[in-house]
């Protein structure tokens, strides 16, 4: 996405803002605090933003994104003027439409007319305003004569609809939105983005916080992680997602929850060691996707044994079946008995970057000989990630091809 | 705004009711019948030391009227704001508007009821030239129920009991104000205590307004002035714990 051309006017100032929230273990805690004037302490401190700074100008879209209680939504609430800082300042220049929460303005028992028409006046439209409006935000809600029914009778994407239009219909200088788009069907999803661009065009500046990168990607100019409070730098939306990405998968890979392997069998045959060799390093942690990858299985047999299957499955950092490999109808024949070797050769590995892990199986027709699930974990990269006969990092899949134009 | 907002907690409360609005007028209304039947034709009660032929029933619903603007808005007034979490977390919003919200809307019921009084006070024939004064009267009454509703709606937020609280003591000061009786029947040792309840002085006030007999305006003004501070109190009160309320919702 293009950047803006972007005068200097600024919507959207915040210098060394901080957000302290106090909690009490006990009401009565709050109290005693009172009552004391705040000369004893009662609470804990909670910092839930720590030192952000940033500006947004005119017509810039800025995207954060960030895990659960990284302070993403504590930030625009602060640029909203819902919270007071604990420390620096805030100032917005401008009318502001905040849809932290889609339709939280509205009432259930009164019509869509009569809600579209409060949330005008909330926004501090007047009634001709909102009446000269009203057949826009009618059209772009799309829900026919519900439009005069109590909103609590409405379906959950007819109340996210109206409540999009609305917020959107208001000529607001700043739009702040929290991770609101994740809502409605394909097609609505697209009218949003579209109406969006079509705002983004028009000068209105934009704050989004998501989770899904995918948002992000399509909508913003600039982007910046929020970690435990911190904001780091802004910095194009693309180079901040492939980052963003490497760290989500850093942090899934050193959660010890989550790397927990299990074993199970009769173990007349069974797997000694499980590595993935590439053609530089054996037992490898990181390939990339477009060489090649061999999965090594060291396997020990007892007793002299034939008709053994093995497989592998390829699963993503998500418990995404991504891939089974299996030498049934291969390896019949073979008689087992001491130390083996299996391998598995993917070349290229062809995964999009990210975390993966392996599942080593092994079995005779009727009896699990030794099934070791989430054995090894590792991560692709994508070296080149602009190279012109390569699919894009995304999805599943990087495949080899050539476009042609006739 | 502030007048949407009363109209909508106004039209909340009757929606979707058969007789709709008219309850606003039907409730008073069935109210006075019952009063009118208690005191009057079983308790023959008469007003203690009556100044004026206005029935019992009448002087009562007088200061009922006036008690309710207060009770009402008040027992309300804990949830005021803890009622609109959205309000104050998720849109943009005048947070100090809330409070007034039941304010208004106890208004505008007590307005029914006057017009009520005024009815039955032309039907007994009553009616005096000083009944214009009624809103005038209850200026005093009207600061004071602004900030109490300013504090307990703050408190509110930070302390769920409030709301439990509130109502029993709105109870207890209805019958500790001259409700039912007027002031004149208390006791001479207590009456100096109710010459300091503001409630009690706009109450007899009224009562004198619509008997068309003088009004005690010095216990008036002392209430008037009570009103005014508390009203200030109760605004540097909320202001100074707004900034937290987002926090605690």
């Amino acid at each position: 996405m293009s950047l803006p051309t972007t005068s200097d006017d600024i919507i959207v100032s915040i210098r060394s803002v901080s957000k302290v929230y106090r909690t009490f273990n006990h009401t009565g805690d709050r109290l005693k605090q009172a009552m004391t004037f705040g000369l004893c302490k009662y609470h804990k401190d909670f910092t839930a933003l720590k030192n952000v700074s940033f500006d947004i100008k005119r017509g810039e879209t800025i995207g954060i994104i960030g895990s659960n209680g990284a302070g993403k939504s504590t930030l625009l609430q602060l640029i909203c003027g819902i919270l007071k800082p604990t420390s620096g300042r805030v100032q917005v220049n401008g009318r502001v439409s905040a849809m932290l929460e889609l339709g939280a303005g509205f009432h259930p028992e009164f019509t869509g007319r009569e809600n579209v028409f409060f949330q005008g006046t909330l926004m501090g439209l007047t009634e001709t305003q909102m009446a000269d409006r009203f057949e826009a935000i009618e059209a772009f809600a799309d829900i026919g004569e519900f439009i005069d029914q109590p909103v609590r009778i409405y379906s959950s994407g007819m109340f996210v609809r109206l409540a999009f239009a609305v917020a959107t219909h208001v000529d607001p200088d700043l739009l702040v939105i929290d991770e609101v788009l994740a809502v409605g069907d394909a097609v609505f999803q697209q009218k949003c983005i579209d109406l969006i661009n079509k705002l983004q065009s028009s000068g209105t500046s934009i704050i989004v916080v998501s989770h899904t990168p995918y948002h992000l990607e399509y909508l913003c100019h600039w982007a910046a992680v929020m970690r435990k409070g911190e904001l780091s730098e802004l910095k194009p939306t693309k180079e901040l997602l492939s980052s963003y990405h490497e760290l989500v998968q850093d942090e899934l890979s050193r959660s010890p929850d989550i790397i927990r392997s299990e074993r199970e069998g009769t173990k007349e045959v069974c797997f000694e060691k499980i590595y993935i060799e590439t053609d530089s390093v054996t037992d490898a942690k990181t390939v990339h996707c477009t060489d090649s990858m061999c999965i090594v299985a060291e396997v020990y047999a007892k007793n002299p044994i034939s008709n053994v299957f093995f497989r592998f499955e390829i699963y993503s950092s998500a418990n995404e079946l991504i891939a089974v490999v299996s030498t049934l109808g291969l390896a019949e024949t073979i008689q087992f008995h001491g130390k083996h070797r299996i391998t598995f050769n993917m070349s290229p590995c062809q995964l999009t970057s990210g975390w993966y892990y392996i599942t080593a199986i092994t079995r005779t027709k009727c009896v699990r000989l030794d099934t070791w699930k989430r054995v090894i974990d590792f991560k692709v990269l994508m070296k080149d990630k602009n190279a012109q006969n390569l699919s894009m990092d995304h999805g599943l899949l990087v495949s080899q091809g050539q476009w042609e134009f006739s | 705004m502030l007048l949407h907002l009363i109209k909508r907690d106004v039209l909340l409360r009757y929606r979707g009711a058969y007789f709709g609005l008219l309850w606003i007028f039907l409730n008073p209304l069935i109210m006075l019948a019952i009063f009118t039947f208690v005191f009057s034709q079983i308790f023959q009660a008469r007003w203690p030391i009556q100044t004026s032929d206005i029935p019992f029933a009448l002087n009562l619903f007088c200061g009922l009227i006036a008690f309710n603007i207060f009770g009402e808005t008040v027992s309300r007034a804990p949830v005021a704001i803890r009622s609109y979490p959205n309000y104050v977390k998720k849109i943009i919003f005048p947070v100090e508007i809330l409070p007034l919200v039941p304010l208004g809307s106890s208004l505008i019921h007590g307005l029914f009821s006057t017009a009520i009084l005024v009815g039955a006070l032309a039907w007994t024939g009553n009616l005096h030239i000083s009944l214009l004064l009624f809103p005038f009267l209850l200026l005093p009454l009207i600061m004071i129920a602004i900030a109490l509703t300013w504090f307990l709606a703050a408190w509110g937020v930070f302390i769920k009991d409030m709301s439990q609280i509130v109502p029993v003591f709105v109870q207890m000061l209805m019958f500790l104000s001259p409700v039912f009786y007027p002031a004149q029947a208390v006791p001479e040792a207590l009456r100096s205590f109710y010459t300091l309840n503001p409630l009690s002085s706009v109450i007899e006030a009224l009562r004198a307004a619509i008997a068309g007999v003088a009004i005690d305006w010095s216990s008036w003004s002392v209430a008037l002035v009570l009103g005014f501070l508390a009203f200030f109190l109760g605004y540097t009160f909320f202001n100074h714990s707004r900034d937290e309320f987002a926090d605690y919702l």
